[in-house]
């Protein structure tokens, strides 16, 4: 048994000789146990061979494709005068047999559909949003524009599906506290 | 390597974008699409959220004022196209988030691109019945052995917040792979 000079512990014989053998023991045991969890290392999941080979040409192409989609305004403009033009032959075709026509196609009817065909049938490049920003919708109300009036409910479904953050709407918050 | 800070200026710069774009692109392909791997489940869905992912990013490299690093910018659109992702998934098909995380789950039994065992296919339902930041904290410490720090700068969220949430994660989960 060692004794202390200073007071009246003790402690076993060879407690300090091989005090760090026992401690490098002890952080072992506790690491190992960490190391132990049940969840396994890797998730399982896999790519197809040279899927990351072939990704930054995919990705680089597509930016390319970004670039050629901005187009100018007035070739905009151009699609309503080459659909009006189109409209006007068809108007002049049908309009001087109108009398054989058992359902006369109006000018309006044909302008819509020509118009729409073109938009399907045709990239324009456009997003909705790009369209939204080309036209001037002040002091117009959103159901002015729409066939069917939207319901609270829906605006809100609607936000609430597509509207990740609040802050997005750019609404000012008053607190009423 | 090149500097992180040279890149963003070369990305910002006409002349020099293509160029860096490609960099950025060969730089990041991998850890963002593990990352986006890990919580879309899927192959197909994982490319192409990848690839919208770096579209956006080209599209937005000027609005990168550098508050953050760019590695952590990129994570965060990665994360944040992930999720959005999932909801229109799921509003698309008329199913709640739950339910669709579920299928997501169960869509990996027959899935090719996933050889994961019994026990990883048993961690994949433990991880879809995590609340989604858990979720993400768990699978960006865990698999991807990202730093707090770093995380934290992606999700926006302290570093002590983030420790809470992943060790609530791994208690969660180890009980849900001890049960039978």
């Amino acid at each position: 048994m060692k004794k202390d000079k200073k007071n009246s512990f003790n402690t076993p014989e060879g407690f300090f000789e091989n005090f760090n053998e026992r401690l490098m023991a002890r952080i072992q045991q506790e690491t190992g146990s960490e190391t132990k969890s049940i969840i396994p290392k890797t998730d399982g999941f896999g790519v197809p061979e040279s899927y990351f080979d072939g990704l930054t040409p995919k990705i680089l192409s597509r930016t390319t494709e970004e670039k050629g989609k901005v187009i100018q305004l007035k070739s905009y403009r151009k699609i309503y005068y080459g659909a009006a033009a189109i409209a006007a032959v068809f108007l002049l075709i049908f309009g001087f047999n109108w009398k054989t026509e058992t359902s006369p196609v109006t000018f309006d009817d044909l302008a819509n559909t020509e118009i729409d065909a073109y938009f399907d049938n045709n990239r324009i490049g456009m997003s909705s949003y790009e369209l939204a920003e080309m036209v001037s919708f002040e002091n117009v109300q959103l159901n002015d524009i729409l066939e069917d009036d939207l319901s609270g409910e829906v605006i809100l479904e609607y936000l609430d599906a597509n509207v990740d953050d609040l802050r997005d709407l750019n609404i000012e918050y008053i607190d009423y506290e | 390597m090149i500097a992180e800070e040279t890149l963003v200026q070369e990305l910002k710069d006409k002349n020099s974008q293509a160029k860096a774009f490609e960099v950025l692109v060969n730089t990041y392909k991998e850890r963002l699409y593990w990352h986006i791997r890990r919580i879309v489940l899927d192959h197909d869905d994982a490319d192409d959220v990848l690839q919208n992912t770096f579209i956006k990013v080209y599209k937005n490299i000027d609005g990168f004022k550098g508050d953050s690093k760019l590695y952590s910018w990129l994570y965060r659109i990665a994360t944040n196209e992930s999720l959005t992702f999932l909801k229109q998934k799921s509003k698309k098909m008329g199913i709640g988030d739950q339910e669709l995380k579920d299928r997501m789950v169960k869509n990996l039994e027959a899935d090719v691109y996933f050889e994961g065992d019994e026990i990883q296919l048993k961690l994949q339902k433990a991880l879809a019945e995590l609340p989604d930041k858990q979720k993400l904290v768990f699978t960006m410490k865990y698999f991807q052995e990202m730093k707090y720090e770093d995380i934290s700068e992606v999700l926006e969220t302290s570093v002590g917040a983030l420790k809470a949430s992943y060790h609530l994660a791994v208690k969660k989960i180890e009980t849900y792979l001890k049960a039978d």
